[in-house]
């Protein structure tokens, strides 16, 4: 059965990884911090796969959802309700931004196209950076709020979180796509019009979606908080966090579980080597990527010939149907 | 706490607030062009205004000519690299639905921001001619000449796309599409003819709203992306597809940033504008000068 092979690797990959700190030596590799970020990239992308790949609504608000869950720790430190690495604390910086996305979700995503809930995930990124700064001694204003960095003591309960929050994410989101409320999710993308007179709820899914995805974003911004221990809101609400998940979506493939995956470890390696390399010209790069990306591998690095031709014993058939970059139909 | 200034000053900054507001009201236009043929939000068109901006400081600085003066160079190059914008980066992907091209605007956006700043630095720059302080007292009101300048530009560019629109052949090929693109297909308007134009004049616009910008701010890179946010509040105020209406919306917002930064500190203005942005997403998507009976669009 295809479906075991696919757990299978999971298993595998994820034991490949978590085997990791053994070999290397976890507080001095460089590799070790690498694949720290890939992993919070990886639960980024799949975030904004499942809203924009499997349900069709291009979503710009990463970050805002990412800069909310840093502050509910960041706050929630300060005020001495939430400890370090507490797991209530990182449940709750994933619930609020879900609640957000459910509260912002409903009229954004019932009345606007696409593009209208776009410029609105956009528009509340700024907001909630603008509200942040403006909010005094409770959020620390421009300078951002300080956490007692002494609390650290190991690099390795972030990399495990890491890979847990990556795995996490893309066990979400493959179970929701396996699921009956895949199919009603690729309905919505596909055909709106179409999926509302089979009797799809359209707006119950896609608020579902973009509250799951706020919620992932959420939690890689608590986990983010914890290891910086500053929470800036320049860096927190920075458009890199839904510029670069974007990116690594697209160019892995939009729309299937292993792109984001794919798509995160490549770039993170790509962003991190030119910013070794070429230190003062590597933003350039992003920019120029993602326009090179969408105009001549819209599909997605999964879908070319031969990728899918050497995993075609392993992977099931392309995970959707109706490419969405490509738009063939019309 | 809260008090009633005197109505003189209440006076003076709506002014301020309009001929501010006329800006966005430039930029909305170009925008709202670009939305109605390729149904995309064009988030890079705040960094092609700077880029504008950055075009006449340089030409200010290197040949000392005048930021007026320099419309003659602007315009044209903004229209020539709007058409070939299109034509290298949109075209490809024009069919394939807005999706990637939301995405490639957005990745156009990001390179010139980051391009911008390795080549200008990002240090804020801004074009002071003699006359940049200079102001009109009239009434016992004073209006600065420069944001005047940028008032009567908004202005005539708006009447110049209307009538563009309205009174030329291509212009209503560019109208009809944007009403319905497959019937004008059908009549024999070809899609990527009318987008190429759209996106020349709408990068045209961005260049006039640059030497606007230019004169009256100083800029640096990243100044073009919260410029892009508020042509695009301006654009939802006014409602898509209508050139008058974006002009409109951008005078309104100017107005309600205008009040906002008097009443409240500066930071919580823009939190006003985004609010109101976001409420009239949320209420009135088909914008506020718009009857709704036409705002239905195919």
């Amino acid at each position: 059965m295809k479906k075991k092979t696919q757990i299978g690797l999971l298993v595998l990959v994820t034991a490949l990884f978590a085997a990791v700190p053994l070999i290397l030596d976890s507080e001095k590799s460089y590799y070790v911090y690498f694949l720290f970020m890939a992993f919070t990239f990886i639960a980024l992308s799949q975030s904004w796969n499942l809203v924009a790949g499997y349900t069709g609504q291009i979503s710009l608000g990463l970050h805002a959802f990412f800069g909310l869950g840093a502050y509910v720790i960041a706050i929630g430190w300060g005020q001495e309700i939430i400890g370090f690495f507490d797991p209530l604390g990182m449940i709750l910086s994933g619930l609020i931004p879900a609640i957000l996305a459910v509260v912002v979700g409903i009229p954004l995503l019932s009345k606007l196209r696409g593009d209208y809930f776009a410029l609105g995930t956009l528009g509340l990124g700024e907001i909630l950076r603008l509200v942040f700064i403006q909010g005094g001694a409770l959020t620390g204003g421009s300078a951002g709020l300080m956490l007692p960095s002494s609390s650290y003591t190991s690099m390795l309960p972030y990399y495990f979180i890491a890979l847990f929050l990556a795995v996490f994410a893309t066990v979400v989101t493959y179970l929701m796509v396996q699921s009956s409320l895949g199919w009603a999710l690729k309905a919505v993308r596909d055909d709106e019009t179409a999926a509302a007179a089979n009797g799809i709820n359209i707006l119950k899914y896609k608020v579902l979606a973009f509250a799951v995805g706020a919620f992932m974003a959420g939690l890689c911004g608590s986990l983010q908080a914890y290891y910086l221990f500053h929470i800036h809101p320049q860096n927190f609400f920075g458009l890199n966090w839904t510029l670069y998940p974007i990116l690594m979506c697209v160019l892995g493939g939009v729309g299937s579980i292993t792109g984001p995956v794919i798509g995160a470890i490549f770039l993170t390696a790509i962003f991190e080597l030119s910013k070794i390399l070429l230190p003062e010209i590597h933003p350039i790069f992003s920019g120029l990527l993602i326009v090179l990306t969408v105009i001549f591998l819209p599909d997605g690095i999964v879908r070319l010939g031969w990728f899918e031709k050497f995993f075609k014993g392993r992977k099931t058939e392309s995970p959707i149907n109706l490419k969405l970059f490509t738009g063939k139909e019309k | 706490m809260f008090y009633l200034p005197p109505i003189d000053i209440l006076i003076q900054i709506l002014i301020n607030g309009i001929l501010f507001g006329a800006m966005y009201g430039i930029a909305a236009i170009g925008l709202s062009l670009i939305f109605g043929t390729m149904q995309i939000i064009f988030i890079a068109q705040g960094a092609m205004i700077v880029l504008a901006a950055y075009g006449t400081f340089w030409l200010f600085h290197f040949f000392s000519m005048d930021p007026y003066l320099s419309i003659i160079v602007i315009f044209p190059v903004s229209v020539i690299f709007g058409l070939g914008l299109y034509q290298v980066l949109f075209r490809r992907v024009a069919r394939a639905g807005k999706f990637p091209s939301l995405l490639i605007a957005f990745g156009l956006m990001v390179l010139l921001e980051n391009l911008m700043s390795v080549l200008f630095t990002p240090n804020p720059r801004s074009v002071r001619a003699s006359y940049t302080a200079y102001g009109i007292s009239a009434l016992g009101l004073k209006i600065s000449f420069t944001r005047l300048m940028a008032f009567i530009m908004a202005i005539l560019a708006t009447t110049g796309v209307s009538l563009f629109l309205k009174k030329t052949l291509i212009g209503k090929a560019v109208r009809a599409a944007s009403e319905n693109l497959e019937s004008a297909t059908l009549v024999g308007i070809t899609p990527h003819r009318v987008n190429s134009v759209t996106f020349g004049i709408g990068i045209g616009l961005a260049g006039l709203a640059g030497i606007a910008t230019a004169t009256t701010y100083s800029f640096d890179p990243y100044f073009g992306f919260v410029f892009s946010l508020k042509a695009m509040i301006a654009l939802a105020l006014g409602g898509m597809g209508s050139v008058v209406g974006a002009l409109m919306g951008g005078v309104l917002l100017g107005v309600l940033e205008s009040y906002g930064s008097f009443f409240l500190t500066g930071g919580w203005a823009d939190v006003i504008s985004y609010a109101a942005f976001m409420l009239v997403l949320m209420f009135r998507p088909e914008g506020l000068f718009v009857r709704s009976s036409d705002s239905e669009k195919p």
